[in-house]
């Protein structure tokens, strides 16, 4: 029996396809600073398959980094997420990664991290942080 | 009757019921739609200057001497309000000779464009529920991004012309990166093309019209056209999917189109989410012609005069935006300038440009504490009807604004 060493292999790169997502959308009225909206957004979808060869379970909290920005989201597995890659829902957290040229679909690595999704205001600091 | 304003669809079926002057039921809207109306109470703003809280009329005043002194002013976003205001919003640019531009430049607005133009064939939802037969969902996931699209325009409901229902009257075509919710529809009477390179399917279309062989789908693509030639009456829902497949080469789509309706009618509707995007392009393209990214002052639109590339070369000392939140849509780059320049936020809610915001003006949600009127994405106008009347809305801020200049 072959030895399956991408289970161990944790840090991966992916495209990852950006779109909508009702039930985030739903927790933009509800309020963009509630933890809901956090809950809804601070997201990445991989499919059951791909999400388990990666080694990678559902809830874990995962560091995502694109063009030398990281945040940290959490794991959902989803069975319309791109077979080999990742979804993530349109947010601040998916603005706060891609540029213009990849609006839509962006290169990224996904690897296991500590502690918790990254907050809003977090962002929000790195936004006021040149001024 | 109300009209959800939750996106492009606008439907106008949705019932509420009120308990104790709340509204405490919601039938007909989808999940989206629901919220806006159950959700009335919550996360909305407040007036502000610096993050600071102050009394509404402050806070008026503080915008109206910062467009006042404004010398180089930016109005953004507007796709969320009323035409309305809309027209409001484009007669204070052209007096402070100012740029004006909305979501639909990074969102549909070339496709709009392309309608208003005459350079596709369109349509209406009304006329596509009744007699369309193949309906190609193109780089867009309605499931999720217009949700009752399907039920009640396209897909399932029984039409004049065609009353047998989905699955015998109705074909559907998803072209997606990825099997989305709407592509697992694809099942019986349907065909999934899962979409590597948007042109390659483009050209396997017009090949298998010329006569050729299509490179890729090389039976889907033929049995589609043949379904189109039966259906006499098909419909292409093109999304942002498709918007950036094609990277800016739409001549090649426009072929396309052209070339199927050689065999049969084919029209095109895009499928955004923005509730009024269409109502601020056609104003916009009835005053000069285009439908975005305009400069009042220099009387031409540009790439150059995109939000975000104002922006990016420092071009504006103040910006207005109206019901959008470019923090939320933009990247970082842009949300960092975006920080160091006057902005004026008018918005219903809070938002994150409202934290980053010099002022904060509250406004009411379009449709349910203003009326008014929108467009929807296929063209037609709708009249809202509001649950509550709300005396500060997007209108009243937008005269106070305009009586400085």
């Amino acid at each position: 029996m072959p030895l399956e060493f991408s289970k161990f292999l944790k840090k991966v790169s992916v495209e990852v396809v950006v779109g909508r997502w009702s039930f985030q959308v739903e927790a933009v009225d509800k309020g963009k600073f509630s933890e809901e909206f956090v809950e809804r957004s601070a997201v990445i979808y991989l499919t059951d398959d791909f999400g388990k060869a990666n080694g990678f379970r559902e809830g874990d909290v995962v560091r995502v980094s694109s063009g030398g920005k990281s945040v940290n989201l959490k794991v959902m597995f989803s069975d319309v997420a791109p077979e080999n890659g990742a979804f993530m829902p349109n947010s601040i957290y998916v603005s706060y990664l891609v540029d213009f040229s990849n609006f839509k679909r962006f290169r990224a690595t996904i690897e296991p991290a500590d502690g918790s999704v990254t907050e809003i205001d977090e962002i929000m600091q790195e936004v006021l942080s040149s001024n | 009757m109300h009209v959800c304003t939750g996106c492009s669809c606008l439907c106008d079926d949705v019932e509420v019921e009120l308990e104790d002057g709340v509204i405490s039921r919601v039938y007909n809207a989808c999940r989206r739609g629901a919220g806006i109306f159950l959700n009335l109470n919550s996360s909305r703003a407040s007036p502000s200057i610096d993050g600071e809280q102050v009394e509404l009329e402050r806070a008026l005043e503080k915008a109206q001497e910062l467009i006042q002194g404004s010398e180089n002013l930016v109005i953004y976003g507007l796709d969320t309000t009323t035409l309305e205001a809309q027209k409001l919003a484009i007669e204070l640019a052209e007096k402070k000779e100012a740029f004006i531009d909305d979501n639909s430049t990074f969102c549909l607005g070339d496709f709009v464009e392309m309608i208003l133009k005459k350079e596709v064939p369109s349509t209406t939802l009304e006329e596509v529920k009744d007699n369309a037969y193949v309906i190609f969902y193109w780089g867009t996931d309605p499931y999720h991004s217009l949700s009752r699209h399907l039920s009640k325009y396209t897909y399932y409901p029984r039409g004049a012309n065609r009353q047998r229902g989905y699955e015998e009257d109705r074909f559907l075509v998803v072209v997606d990166v990825r099997k989305t919710h709407t592509a697992k529809l694809a099942k019986k009477n349907a065909r999934f093309l899962k979409a590597g390179n948007d042109e390659e399917i483009i050209r396997g279309f017009i090949d298998a019209l010329e006569g050729r062989s299509p490179k890729i789908f090389q039976k889907d693509i033929p049995r589609i056209l043949k379904e189109m030639e039966k259906g006499k009456f098909n419909v292409i829902f093109g999304g942002l999917g498709l918007k950036y497949g094609l990277n800016g080469n739409y001549d090649l789509f426009k072929e396309m189109i052209e070339r199927m309706n050689e065999k049969s009618e084919v029209y095109f509707l895009p499928a955004g989410c923005h509730p009024n995007m269409r109502g601020f392009n056609e104003l916009l393209f009835e005053k000069t012609g285009h439908v975005n990214r305009y400069s009042f002052r220099e009387k031409r639109s540009s790439d150059d005069f995109a939000f975000h590339r104002l922006l990016e070369s420092d071009s504006v000392d103040t910006a207005l935006i109206v019901g959008s939140d470019p923090l939320n849509s933009l990247p970082l780059e842009y949300a960092k300038k975006l920080a160091e320049t006057n902005t004026i936020v008018v918005d219903p809610r809070e938002t994150f440009t409202g934290r980053i915001a010099k002022v904060v003006l509250p406004s009411a949600i379009s449709g349910v504490e203003s009326g008014g009127t929108m467009v929807g994405a296929d063209g037609t106008r709708i009249e809202l009807k509001q649950v509550f009347e709300k005396e500060i809305n997007d209108e009243y801020i937008l005269k106070k604004l305009l009586e400085v200049v």
